[in-house]
């Protein structure tokens, strides 16, 4: 999202609109890696490779659709408190550690036989294709280690740092989306 | 409808070429389509953040156009097309003549630029599914209004903007084998009008600009969440 400022420029100008684009600086995720979620990396790249029953595909596709429906109002609720100045601290606590609990569920969400061929999904199939496996799981990871560093941020008191970690989990949210999510109409 | 059509360059009229669209009615036209289509495009390739840019640029067309419509020139002005039943069906058995909007094409202006205009305020307050990005004004309604407004926004177009956008496509075409031309007036601002009708008044180049300024200015308030009632956080 960040370096696409460029065609930005002519319709911001067309705006005259200031304030625009904001950089977040001092972009490290690895920075707040714990070992906890160096294991979970372990994990996640572990899933995809099992198979599971039928009935345990609709269990674990129900577990995945509510968990990222949680997943989607706390960043919605978050998203509401950093647009504002005055952010409600308490409740982006506890929303942040509610993502980073589910991104750690997450590791069990993907195994092989969850697809679209099991069900109602936005998961794409390419998610189980040999050449995508490393890569997906690699995303996964990055939602794990992004959504750890934006929680563990939030128990300090610097408002800065953590739209700096919120903003990569949400580039850790998109990169997966935009690759292995079917466009979802309600 | 009558066979007969009052005016335009129609090939065998004897008329002569006349100005009927000012700059700024054109460059809304051409600036309006390119960005309803680059709007679509970008939402639908992962640039959500240039759809939201460009809806806030759609503001600042509909507010300067609004203006115009009151401020510019005498083809551009709501009070010289904007009329009653009576003036279409008046039009429709070929009892019309004059420069601008027909009493009829009128009725498909004030339709696209009033959809838009509403495609635009449920843009302003939608989230995505995701919540990573949120309208300028999204702020100032809850979570779950904010999703209903993106369910709406999503309808809009497919059943309200997309249908009137090829009404508009289709009744250029009809009028076209016609023999009127109505895209290159659009372009070049002139076309070959009944000698008898009133020429069109031109509004002052420089009322276009402060009527710019004005929906600028308007638009980065509302960019800037509407303060004091929201704040907003451009999308990074």
């Amino acid at each position: 999202m960040r370096t696409r400022n460029f065609v930005l420029v002519p319709l911001i100008g067309l705006l005259g609109a200031c304030g625009g684009p904001q950089t977040s600086q001092g972009n490290n995720p690895q920075a707040n890696i714990s070992n906890e979620s160096r294991a979970e990396d372990q994990a996640a790249a572990s899933n995809l490779e099992a198979r599971v029953s039928v009935g345990d595909a609709a269990k674990i596709m129900h577990a995945r659709h509510e968990g990222m429906e949680t997943i989607g109002k706390d960043f919605k609720a978050l998203h509401r408190e950093f647009d504002s100045p005055t952010p409600n601290l308490a409740l982006v606590r506890t929303a942040a550690g509610q993502i980073a609990g589910l991104s750690r569920q997450a590791s069990g969400w993907f195994p092989e036989g969850t697809g679209p061929e099991a069900g109602k999904t936005g998961a794409k199939p390419e998610i189980w294709k040999p050449e995508n496996k490393a890569d997906f799981a690699a995303k996964l990871a990055a939602f794990q280690r992004t959504a750890a560093a934006f929680n563990a941020t939030t128990t300090r008191g610097d408002v800065g740092a953590m739209k700096t970690r919120y903003a990569d989990l949400g580039g850790a949210c998109k990169a997966c989306h935009d690759k292995y999510r079917t466009e979802m109409h309600h | 409808m009558s066979r007969q059509i009052s005016h335009g360059d129609a090939p065998l009229s004897a008329g002569r070429a006349a100005a009927v669209w000012d700059l700024p009615v054109r460059l809304v036209h051409w600036t309006l389509a390119g960005l309803i289509a680059f709007s679509w495009w970008s939402v639908h390739n992962h640039h959500t953040d240039w759809h939201i840019w460009s809806g806030c640029a759609i503001l600042t067309l509909l507010i300067f156009r609004l203006l115009w419509g009151f401020l510019g020139s005498s083809t551009a002005r709501f009070s010289s097309f904007v009329r009653g039943p009576a003036a279409v069906r008046d039009y429709l058995h070929g009892r019309w003549n004059g420069i601008g909007h027909t009493p009829l094409g009128a009725l498909s202006v004030i339709a696209l630029f009033g959809a838009v205009a509403v495609q635009v305020g449920l843009g302003l307050v939608s989230e995505d599914e995701d919540g990573l990005f949120t309208g300028p004004l999204s702020g100032l309604v809850s979570i779950d209004a904010s999703d209903t407004a993106r369910g709406i926004h999503e309808f809009w177009f497919e059943n309200v903007i997309v249908p009137l956008i090829v009404l508009h496509v289709a009744a250029i075409i009809f009028y076209r084998l016609r023999g009127k031309h109505l895209t290159k007036p659009m372009i070049t601002g002139r076309a070959i009008v009944d000698p008898a009708t009133k020429p069109m008044r031109p509004a002052k180049w420089w009322v276009a600009l402060i009527c710019l300024a004005v929906s600028i200015g308007v638009v980065r308030w509302v960019v800037a969440g509407a303060p004091p009632f929201g704040h907003w956080t451009p999308p990074t």
